[in-house]
């Protein structure tokens, strides 16, 4: 059996952990810079507030309803994440996170359990009991079946934030019943794109996709739609260690708190970004062969200036001194005096496999493994940033705006909560 | 700025210390005073209605959400949208203060009520600590 439990719009109940005056209130959280509403709690979202929408066009209706705002407190959410997640661990003997706030679980020997509902309601309850964060369990006897399981378990009515997908003995299907109620893009693997090519094949739901043939999904669609068509039905096909893929391009992105005018601002900026970068790619075990570099003003600027250049190395590399080093080659073509930057990031877009890369007899390995695995684990140990490449020095005149920032409860000792004697 | 402290063991050195190999993990606070350290919190002791269960204004508390609450449990409460710290009477639903100067507070319907935690742990700053110091208002 597969589990898949998840929060209930994490991050706007996050702020309402600590913060008991809010807990009846509705909440939404901001972006990076507070650009665009990326959470929005229940309460919030009946009122009828949209995911996304750029902060400054709802502003008057927020204030209106007297819904609270606040900026992202990754800090916060890191924390409340992590403890999440270990209080979930306890009840199963596979733990997969996939998400800061989704979590696999794989259930090998656990042939104890007999009434799944109610193992779910266990979890459910811990979970609220020890960190205060509602979470949503579904149960099914593959991955696809345990993430439709608990969309259901949330979305869908008559549960009660557990739900189990199953075919009994007695002919009942729940599995019917959810997938019969779950839009075709409400499935795991099938995007907006794909949804309406299925739709105009006459496939509705999910329960019409789990009923198509695998392999003639398979021949028009791809092994994705055949192995989807497969986990719908009970057969698993995705494997444990599959679901968390590696990601084929990584980018580090923001806009400036300040928009940006200096050279050398802009150069740290940028260099920052592809230290991130690099970072990453190292954590995944892959390479950067090309890597693009861009930096814009606003859209909404007159005479608005972007610019983007790839800069291909010879020979992939996860090298920081070399990705950050690529930000010189192009930096000259990108920067124009004048400009006022609102944008700018770095990302590796062609990525290879650090295990498997081609190699020739003329190669000089661009790659420095004991320097970064040092790099890596400083940074580790004393926090991102401990050590830097110099260029990319810290500004604060692009440093992220958090004007609605809540305190750090759980991570800095001046924020921790006040309680009253 | 944060020193990494490297010690050199070259060849140069003199005897290795008998001690060596007797090095163990320091002692941890966390280790003796969190039971439960995923399900608790710290949180500033505010007011002077607990000081005969020895809880005084400026204490540090540690709040255990997976404790088991009984009736005169020191807890942590949301009452109307505010932590208290307080005694709970599970049997009368009355909030107790420790102090002649605060009379229990009934626990009504039409309030906001939650247990956060039991109070597990509370320590004195005897000296005033610089990381604490911005939230003692």
């Amino acid at each position: 059996m597969f589990g898949l439990v998840d929060a209930v719009s994490f991050y706007a109940r996050c702020e309402k952990v600590f913060d008991p005056s809010i807990r009846h209130k509705p909440v939404v959280v901001l972006t990076n810079n507070d650009g665009c509403v990326c959470a929005v709690c229940p309460l919030a979202r009946e009122l009828g507030v949209p995911k996304f929408i750029p902060y400054f066009k709802i502003k008057h209706f927020l204030e209106k309803h007297n819904v609270v705002v606040r900026s992202s407190n990754y800090e916060l959410y890191a924390d409340l994440s992590e403890r999440m997640m270990n209080v979930i661990a306890r009840y199963s003997d596979n733990h997969y996170v996939y998400s800061i706030d989704e979590s696999f679980l794989h259930f090998k020997n656990f042939s104890c359990i007999d009434d799944w509902h109610q193992y779910g309601h266990v979890i459910r309850k811990a979970v609220w009991r020890e960190t205060r964060l509602p979470v949503g369990v579904g149960f099914g006897a593959t991955l696809t079946l345990a993430k439709a399981a608990n969309h259901a378990s949330k979305k869908l009515p008559g549960f009660d934030g557990v739900a189990v997908i199953e075919d009994s003995s007695d002919g009942t299907s729940s599995r019917k019943d959810i997938l019969t109620c779950m839009s075709l893009t409400d499935i795991w693997g099938v995007g907006n794109k794909l949804g309406k090519k299925l739709s105009q094949l006459g496939i509705k739901n999910g329960w019409d996709l789990a009923n198509q043939s695998p392999k003639a999904m398979r021949s028009q669609f791809g092994v994705t739609v055949e192995r989807t068509v497969n986990e719908l039905n009970g057969i698993p096909c995705l494997k444990w260690d599959e679901i968390g893929q590696d990601k084929q391009e990584i980018f580090s992105t923001r806009s400036f708190g300040q928009r940006v005018t200096d050279e050398h601002v802009l150069k740290a900026a940028l260099a920052s970004h592809a230290s991130i970068v690099a970072t990453k790619v190292r954590k995944q075990g892959s390479l950067i062969k090309r890597l693009v570099i861009f930096a814009s003003s606003s859209p909404h600027d007159d005479n608005y200036y972007k610019k983007s250049f790839i800069y291909e190395f010879p020979i992939a590399t996860d090298n920081t001194l070399k990705i950050v080093g690529a930000i010189s080659y192009v930096f000259d073509n990108i920067y124009r005096q004048g400009v006022s930057f609102y944008r700018c990031g770095v990302g590796g877009v062609e990525l290879e496999n650090s295990q498997f890369q081609q190699q020739d007899m003329f190669t000089l390995s661009l790659n420095n493994p004991p320097l970064m695995k040092c790099y890596d684990q400083i940074n580790y140990r004393y926090g991102r940033g401990a050590v830097e490449v110099a260029v990319a020095e810290k500004s604060d005149k692009w440093a992220m705006r958090r004007n609605f920032l809540s305190p750090s409860y759980t991570s800095k000792w001046s924020d921790i909560p006040k309680i009253i004697c | 700025m944060k020193v990494i402290p490297v010690y050199i063991e070259a060849g140069i050195s003199g005897f290795e210390s008998p001690a060596a190999e007797y090095k163990e993990l320091n002692l941890s606070l966390e280790e003796l005073l969190l039971k439960h350290p995923n399900a608790t919190f710290f949180g500033l002791a505010n007011g002077r209605s607990m000081e005969r269960r020895g809880i005084f204004n400026g204490d540090v508390l540690v709040v255990d959400r997976a404790e088991y609450v009984s009736n005169g449990s020191v807890i942590v409460a949301n009452f109307n949208g505010c932590f208290v710290c307080k005694i709970i009477d599970t049997d009368k639903a009355l909030l107790l203060s420790a102090s002649d100067d605060h009379k229990p507070i009934e626990i009504t319907a039409s309030d906001d009520f939650q247990i956060e935690g039991v109070v597990t742990v509370s320590f004195r700053l005897h000296k005033k600590l610089p990381a604490l110091l911005s939230c003692l208002g």
